[in-house]
């Protein structure tokens, strides 16, 4: 799950899992009747806002509240922040309780559609057409990963972040080579860089999702969109697409020619080791979400600033039928409105999603931080030293013919986990490639 | 052990209270208050997980009764089985590990030299870390790039520690066994002092070596104090999660998925909160058996002290 | 092992020739023993100390540095943010938290221990103690929302007793299971003479099994406050306001969106620990002697 996109950190983890659940929900779905634990807003103007904490997002959300507190003197929105996998927990907890909060922050896509089919969160889709002046300020392609039946459960908010192939410059001049143009140009780099005691790729194999973004690219540029949108669709038998058994079988080849690190399988994204081989030359290319470049720009000392990271997007491979233009990634992150809060809170919500995330501060906001808005015309605002990358990440997001959720944010969290449970198998060559499709097969549209 | 002058007060354990015939209406209220207590935040939770086993819920929206659906599903899936037996395997290998060390390291400890007092408190310090920071060091220390072996130049430690199956398996019994040897030494030192001074003369003028008065003495005067750390040690590893959640997330592959990690996997990643709670409901099905057992173990353990006394 | 060094040279003169080492046994150095507790120093004290300088590296040297260097450019950055995310207030909630768990559960648990091991004959309490059983495999992860729902209803939701109340319950089982088959070890004659001597069960209870059973309270006590004192699910999932947070979960707060900020952890491992370990340094002969002090002496 992208979720983490924004990395998942174990470490919380820890957090534990209330896997297991919970009972009394049965008897105790008559639902507390008080709702202070809950936070579900309250009344009175109030309401609350669940989100992530931490480094770049945190500061940014907690400035668009004290924004709106500020403009609405009698109202009050209450923002609680949580670490990632933490945050994960908790709405679940809460929600499986009616104890959410008014303003439910995801990543969209098939954890969305749950909310949906729990009755969870609200139809926002009349709400949209009544002010299409908010609709308007967003990017179209956002909507899609918001969009549950033909209708629109959250606002698209924050930033855009598609997937690039980053690259060091300056192991590329020390082995002597061009950055590759394709995937036959890829195989013949890793015995080259090998060579060196280079990686030739870092990979943080144990986030799982990590070696997923792989499997997104390949399949995309092999055989297009419409293999993954079959699966999607919950086509019986999708994954029985030659194009997947060809892909799957690229990738073994990848790691068997040892693509990646040694120990990729233990390195997590959370850690941000991956990043640093990067940046500390011990890797030569990384396969990684736009967020990449803050993470390099802040540890990795001068190497953003010297000129020393490229990025492009994913290759194409030879003979493949899909679009080079097309990227994957994270159209953007979301935010719902609790079903269950009150109304009062539930208009607030709605002025807070009219006014505050969709003005200029809001956009600056994540442009400075280093991304790329999911708000329109912000082009404007590229300036400084980020301007190049911000640039390129634009125009990726807006010249793709397809720009596709991953995989494990579009599908159902049931099937979201057998894909990366097996992903990790196939990077471990725990399982072969057709081994590989006769697993997934039997989880489509569940 | 003929030659053991046995400690005054076992003697007399040949008549133990357990057997007693004393007012046992007067004590029953005594227990009242942790029973209540566990019940209304123990057992009625576990029933409702046993509750939620018949059911299919995603968590978050309305739960159905299913019958016999989860347990279907659970029951069939290759992964119970593995899971099964990894947790048994780290069980075993990390009782197997931590047993023979603690009580060496108990032993060693109970004496009062000065160096070795300061040597406890060194060695007290694992016990103070949370499960999550030892496994955020030792993934900093054993990575192959960035870690220990890659650092000193030494090739030998620069191993793919946690992306190998077998080496994985081997380094979470290592840190395991990390974390909790000071806990169970400190048992094992406060047992061996407790052991009386007149036994250790008496062998020795029997002529007895260092190592024959350890089996002979100390070993079996420390019988009690190894079931009760048995006890700790095994069921504590039913249960051990953050551990391994952060170090290799069941992985590579599956190689280190345990019961308790498959469970958080199916029920918060996946979702399906039916068979995460049949999982549970496993889960405390093999720690009862295995508490069962171990009271077993210590009763006999009891008579064959009382025979040898 | 050298179990035991207080003996008088004496003991030792007798030595025959079949144990041509005996003469050196009392006084001689225990080869096996003293290298083997220096490589497990070594093993214990090398992760330690990569904690320890690693709090003193900076988030951007952390990665370029050899790891078990001390930093070049030494830093008390981590510790300046550790100490101004209010740490104090979590460590407080956590002493709270641990001491209001603790105390209640090892007494309860030894109250009960007591019973089942003086009525084993009823009924009643044989069930209490199956019970007890069947609780100690309870993953927390499994029951967390059943526990959640139970706090709400009782109002506590976001107080430090939402943490202390399940976690007394959890401690519970083990307790029980390690002090009844300590109690059921103290000598059926000296209850017996307790009685004669007009004592109450309650009396009975308090004045000779507690003091007998006081080596396995340590280790309950022990063994149940270091569970709870980094315990991260119950805080996480019974408390939502920043001032009602432990350490645990505070923790967890210096990881960026981002990633993990490893030298930011170790500074707040380092500074969570310090006192701890000093504690225990000081309270040393304490512990030991209480984990000492059965009936053996």
């Amino acid at each position: 799950m992208i979720n983490s996109n924004f990395s998942r950190r174990n470490f919380l983890g820890l957090a534990a899992g209330a896997a297991g659940a919970a009972a009394l929900a049965a008897c105790g779905s008559s639902g507390p009747e008080d709702k202070s634990g809950g936070s579900s807003g309250g009344g009175g103007g109030a309401a609350s806002y669940w989100s992530l904490s931490g480094e770049p997002g945190e500061p940014i959300r907690q400035a668009a509240i004290d924004r709106f507190n500020k403009a609405n003197p009698d109202t009050k929105i209450t923002p609680t922040f949580f670490q990632n996998d933490a945050y994960k927990q908790k709405i679940k907890t809460a929600l499986g309780a009616d104890q959410g909060p008014t303003m439910i922050w995801g990543w969209g896509g098939g954890g969305l559609k749950e909310y949906v089919n729990s009755n969870q969160v609200e139809d926002l889709t009349d709400w949209l057409g009544q002010n299409a002046a908010v609709k308007d300020k967003i990017l179209p392609s956002s909507f899609g990963a918001a969009t549950v039946n033909g209708k629109i459960y959250a606002l698209p908010v924050e930033t855009v972040q598609p997937i690039v192939l980053f690259y060091n410059k300056k192991v590329f001049e020390k082995v002597g080579v061009e950055p590759p143009k394709s995937w036959g140009e890829i195989m013949a780099l890793v015995p080259k860089f090998n060579a060196q005691k280079i990686a030739p790729f870092s990979l943080g194999g144990q986030s799982r999702w990590t070696n997923m973004m792989w499997l997104e690219f390949l399949l995309d540029r092999t055989a297009g969109s419409e293999v993954f949108d079959r699966v999607f669709a919950g086509e019986k038998d999708a994954w029985s697409d030659p194009a997947v058994l060809d892909m799957l079988t690229k990738i073994q080849d990848l790691v068997k020619a040892n693509g990646f690190q040694k120990g990729f399988s233990s390195t997590t994204a959370d850690s941000n080791a991956d990043q640093a081989l990067l940046y500390t030359g011990k890797a030569a290319m990384m396969l990684h979400g736009s967020w990449s470049y803050g993470i390099q720009k802040a540890d990795g000392g001068n190497f953003v600033k010297d000129g020393g990271l490229g990025w492009m997007n994913f290759p194409p491979v030879e003979g493949g039928k899909g679009d080079p233009s097309n990227t994957v990634g994270n159209p953007g992150q979301y935010l719902s409105i609790s079903s269950k809060a009150t109304t009062e809170a539930k208009d607030l919500a709605k002025k807070f999603f009219s006014t505050t995330l969709v003005d200029d501060e809001e956009k600056a906001g994540w442009v400075k931080s280093g991304g790329v808005p999911v708000l329109k015309n912000s082009d404007s605002l590229f300036t400084g030293d980020d301007a190049a990358f911000l640039k390129d990440m634009s125009a990726i997001a807006s010249n793709a013919k397809v720009f596709a959720q991953s995989w494990d944010q579009a599908l159902s969290p049931t099937a979201a986990e057998t894909l990366l449970d097996n992903i990790a198998k196939l990077f471990q060559l725990q399982v072969s490639p057709q081994q590989w499709v006769d697993a997934m097969n039997g989880v489509i549209g569940k | 052990m003929t030659t053991i002058a046995p400690p005054v007060v076992r003697t007399k354990g040949s008549n133990r209270s357990s057997g007693g015939r004393s007012g046992s209406g007067s004590v029953t209220w005594m227990a009242l208050p942790a029973f209540v207590w566990f019940v209304l935040f123990g057992i009625i939770p576990l029933f409702g997980v046993l509750f939620l086993s018949f059911t299919t819920w995603n968590g978050i929206g309305d739960i159905s009764v299913t019958g016999l659906t989860s347990w279907k599903a659970t029951l069939t899936d290759p992964g119970l089985p593995h899971a099964l037996w990894i947790t048994f395997v780290i069980m075993a290998l990390s009782w197997a590990v931590q047993t023979p060390m603690s009580i060496l390291i108990g032993v060693f400890l109970a004496t009062s030299k000065r160096y070795r007092e300061l040597l406890a408190v060194l060695y007290f310090i694992p016990l103070l870390l949370s499960s999550a920071a030892i496994a955020i060091t030792f993934k900093a220390l054993l990575d192959p790039n960035f870690g220990l072996g890659a650092g000193l130049g030494i090739d030998a430690l620069n191993q793919d520690w946690l992306g190998n199956s077998t080496l994985a398996m081997a380094t979470l019994i290592f840190i395991v066994s990390w974390q909790f040897i000071p806990f169970h030494s400190l048992i094992y030192q406060g047992a061996v002092r407790q052991i009386p001074t007149s036994m250790y003369e008496a062998s020795q003028i029997d002529g007895a070596g260092r190592v024959r008065q350890f089996f002979s003495i100390t070993l079996p005067q420390l019988k009690y104090t190894i079931i009760t750390s048995s006890t700790l040690m095994v069921v504590g590893s039913l249960t051990f999660f953050d551990l391994i959640y952060v170090l290799t997330g069941g992985g590579p592959g599956d190689s280190t998925r345990t019961l308790a990690l498959e469970m958080y996997q199916k029920g918060f990643q996946a979702n399906l909160m039916g068979p995460a709670s049949a999982i549970a409901v496993i889960l405390v099905l093999v720690g009862l058996a295995l508490s069962l057992l171990l009271r077993r173990l210590g009763g006999r353990a009891d008579e064959s002290q009382l025979e040898g006394v | 092992m050298s179990t035991i060094t207080e003996r008088t040279p004496s003991a030792t003169v007798t030595g025959t020739p079949g144990h041509p080492r005996r003469k050196s046994r009392a006084r001689g150095y225990n080869w096996f023993g003293g290298s083997l507790s220096w490589i497990w120093l070594v093993i214990v004290m090398l992760p330690i100390y990569w904690i320890v300088i690693t709090s003193f590296k900076t988030q951007d040297t952390y990665f370029i540095t050899n790891p078990l260097a001390p930093p070049t450019d030494l830093t008390f950055q981590n510790y300046k943010d550790v100490i101004e995310a209010d740490f104090v207030r979590y460590f407080f909630n956590s002493v709270v938290v641990t001491a209001g768990a603790v105390i209640p559960a090892v007494l309860v648990s030894f109250m009960a221990g007591y019973a089942i091991v003086r009525g084993a004959s009823n009924r009643l309490l044989r069930g209490m103690n199956w019970v007890f059983l069947t609780g100690l495999a309870i993953p927390l992860q499994a029951v967390i929302i059943p526990v959640y729902l139970i706090i709400i209803r009782l109002k506590l939701y976001d107080t430090l007793l939402a943490i202390v109340l399940p976690s007394i319950a959890f401690a519970i089982p083990l307790s029980v299971l390690v002090l009844s088959n300590f109690i059921r070890d103290v000598p059926k004659e000296l209850f017996e003479s307790m009685r004669m001597d007009g004592a109450s069960e309650w009396g009975t209870m308090w004045r000779l099994a507690f003091p007998l059973t006081r080596p396995a309270l340590v280790t309950v006590t022990i063994y149940n406050a270091l569970g709870i004192w980094n315990g991260f699910l119950l805080p996480l999932v019974l408390t939502q306001n920043p001032d009602q947070r432990t350490i645990p979960l505070a923790l967890a707060n210096f990881q960026g969106q981002f990633g993990i900020n490893v030298p930011a952890i170790a500074a707040s491992v380092t500074l969570t620990t310090v006192p701890i370990v000093l504690l225990y340094a000081i309270g040393r002969r304490q512990l030991l002697s209480g984990l000492t002090a059965g009936f053996g002496k």
